[in-house]
């Protein structure tokens, strides 16, 4: 048998904007398998030469389904620049804008990617095995789930004033105050919202324990990890210090957003367009350099959640791997969950503190800029860096996006890399198979068809590709 | 049509009386809301917004600013909005039409630049993206809601998706033509409209 490729491959206007190709050897064994990244991302170059406090409205533009989150890391980016500090309400705001993208980003994930898996099983029929499928299983848990993303987004509508790209932050704080009414309606779901996400903890818990021995072998492997951590090291999504752990939980570094290219390295490699981010005090080592982010990620770093119920389940994940960092990536869903729990709570928190209510929303700007401001928030899916330095005029010169998807670049490569190993045989391929493969990247919600769209399907080509370039065979669905 | 409405079309020959026109036309038509979605930094992949705001003016509508969606002003017969990406939530604001005609760019090679298609519920698998094409969006509605809206789909061939604004002449000059093709839908409820 000849060595030959498989490709998985969501066919985009834009040429793909991501792919997986597995090389198979000449006994049908996976050898080796790559996931590129074919769109090249501009939004640096597109945003030299704008004034700087544009910065917010246009690097929310990057992203459809998480806008928030350049929003609000554009807009730390920007009291940098203006040498301002918001006033504490106007950061409270924030972060409640910041708690609603949080509880709809996870939601959606976890009912629309996530449980088809989990609810219908990897080798369900693919026709089934979705979102419509969930519905059709359990259409109560799926309204639920449409109903927590409902909630989330509505956070962030009632503060911006728009459903989809929130006019709402500006350097030095926020434009607009909460009003009583907004802040009670908020409230007034919350203890609904609660026992959705306390319905979801329960599903996937009961998943896992379910499937332990898949999930303990799914995609599992040492990595460092990053996220946001307050003063006492409690979770921190909005704010905070960046602290980085070792694959054995011990921690390699601590630092101030300010600082973070004395930290943060990016490799190139020459099959992708997505940069490989890695902990430039250890030089560009796979393996040993690359960390994880988002919910695995972040709860690997943290020492407690401040919350209640949130930190009761925060402690049961840290005895899955007897205190030290949890490595399975599936054990990002389980995760995900425990951090919407925490937003949910969170809101809460918010919404009772005596400054949410507040007219003191901002802080004037004194007439001459720094010139350089880092902003950084752990967005749904990770640690997000925006870095911007502007001329006397506060016109943008340099851009430095570090997006989360990019933070776990390599991380996704290597999931879907030990997944394609354990799971795929080239000589008796099924859907299954490859739908495990493609769950490995989904563990982290990549999020990368979000700068352009499609019309008409996104099939997921499956081409099987001889040495010598002939192709042998081609799946699409 | 009518002979009434024939004549009255006759005598529409000025801007005013084609809105009048409409206007007369908008109470016969099923309640629709057309759905424009792109980027507008990456050069024709914003196509949809340029058409959404040919729409309006022709619907006697305020086009809409930049950063408008145009979803906090929902109401009219016909309403026009645009979007960066479809996304689930939308289908608390779809149960509201009979019709959802939905606007974007294409690269399909074998249909023409300028397409007109219904759009049937459907779920189409994505990989590993949170990409949602307008089918899943109508297959979503009916699995929750049991609501099912006509829905077709209007879409020009995009050739620059660079990051920049504006559009390409090839994709500026279909952005009218296109306009013609939604208002046509709009005029012919129950037929195969897509042309």
């Amino acid at each position: 048998m000849v060595a030959r490729k498989l490709t998985i491959e969501p066919v985009t206007r834009i040429e793909g904007h991501a792919r997986v190709t597995i090389h198979l050897d000449d006994e049908g064994k996976v050898d080796q398998t790559f996931f590129h990244v074919d769109e090249f991302r501009g939004a640096e170059k597109f945003s030299e030469g704008r004034p700087y406090w544009e910065m917010p409205q246009i690097t929310q533009r990057i992203c459809g389904i998480c806008p928030v989150s350049h929003h609000l890391a554009a807009a730390k980016a920007c009291d940098g620049v203006a040498g301002v500090e918001p006033p504490r309400p106007a950061k409270l705001l924030r972060e409640l804008m910041h708690m609603g993208q949080i509880i709809q980003s996870h939601g959606m994930h976890f009912f629309h990617l996530a449980a088809p898996d989990l609810v219908l099983g990897f080798d369900a029929d693919p026709a089934k095995r979705n979102v419509i499928g969930i519905i059709e299983a359990n259409p109560a848990l799926a309204l639920k789930a449409v109903n927590l993303r409902r909630y989330g987004q509505q956070i962030i509508e009632r503060l911006g004033k728009k459903r989809v790209h929130p006019f709402f932050t500006v350097p030095g704080g926020v434009s607009a105050p909460l009003s009583s009414k907004d802040r009670d309606e908020i409230a007034a779901e919350l203890g609904t919202m609660t026992a959705i996400v306390k319905e979801a903890i329960s599903l996937a818990k009961g998943w896992i324990g379910d499937n332990q021995a898949l999930v303990d072998n799914f995609a599992s492997f040492p990595s460092n990890y990053m996220g946001l951590v307050d003063e006492e090291g409690g979770l921190q999504m909005y704010d905070g210090e960046i602290r980085v752990r070792d694959s054995e939980g011990e921690l390699l570094a601590q630092f101030k957003a300010a600082d973070y290219l004395d930290y943060v390295g990016e490799h190139v490699e020459p099959w992708s367009f997505l940069k490989f981010p890695f902990y430039r005090p250890m030089g560009w080592a796979e393996g040993a350099s690359t960390y994880r982010v988002g919910p695995l990620g972040r709860l690997n770093v943290v020492d407690k959640i401040n919350t209640p119920m949130a930190n009761e389940e925060f402690e049961l994940f840290k005895q899955i791997n007897g205190g030290k960092p949890v490595e399975p990536s599936l054990y990002y869903h389980y995760a995900r969950l425990i951090e919407t729990l925490y937003a949910v709570e969170r809101t809460a928190e918010l919404l009772d503190d005596s400054d949410i209510l507040s007219n003191d929303i901002r802080a004037y700007p004194p007439l001459k800029l720094t010139g350089h401001g880092v902003g950084v928030i752990e967005a749904p899916r990770g640690t997000l860096y925006h870095d911007y330095d502007t001329d006397e005029n506060g016109l943008i010169t340099r851009v430095n996006l570090i997006v989360a998807t990019g933070n776990n670049n390599w991380a996704m490569h290597t999931s879907a890399g030990l997944v394609a190993k354990a799971f795929v045989d080239g000589n008796k391929l099924t859907e299954g198979m490859l739908n495990r493969v493609e769950a490995a990247i989904r563990c982290y919600d990549p999020c990368l068809s979000c700068s352009t769209h499609a019309f008409g399907q996104m099939p997921l080509e499956v081409t099987l590709v001889a040495a010598d370039g002939a192709v042998l065979d081609r799946i699409t669905r | 049509m009518r002979e009434l409405d024939r004549t009255f079309c006759k005598q529409a020959n000025s801007a005013v009386r084609l809105l009048a026109v409409y206007r007369y036309y908008e109470g016969l038509m099923p309640r629709t809301l057309v759905i424009g979605y792109g980027n507008l930094d990456r050069a024709d992949d914003g196509v949809a917004y340029y058409v959404i705001n040919s729409l309006r003016r022709r619907l006697g509508q305020e086009p809409l600013l930049e950063y408008n969606t145009g979803l906090e002003d929902l109401g009219a017969q016909t309403d026009a909005i645009f979007l960066t990406q479809l996304v689930p939530e939308l289908i608390d604001t779809l149960i509201d039409y009979d019709q959802v005609i939905f606007v974007d760019a294409h690269v399909c090679e074998d249909v023409p630049d300028l397409h007109c298609t219904p759009v049937l519920p459907a779920y189409v698998p994505s990989a590993f993206t949170h990409h949602m094409p307008p089918g899943m969006l109508l297959a979503l509605l009916q699995a929750l809601h049991d609501r099912e809206p006509a829905g077709y789909i209007v879409s020009i061939h995009g050739h620059d998706f660079d990051f920049r604004r504006g559009l390409s002449p090839a994709a500026e000059m279909l952005v009218a033509p296109a306009t013609e093709s939604i208002l046509q839908l709009l005029r012919q409820p129950g037929e195969d409209r897509c042309h």
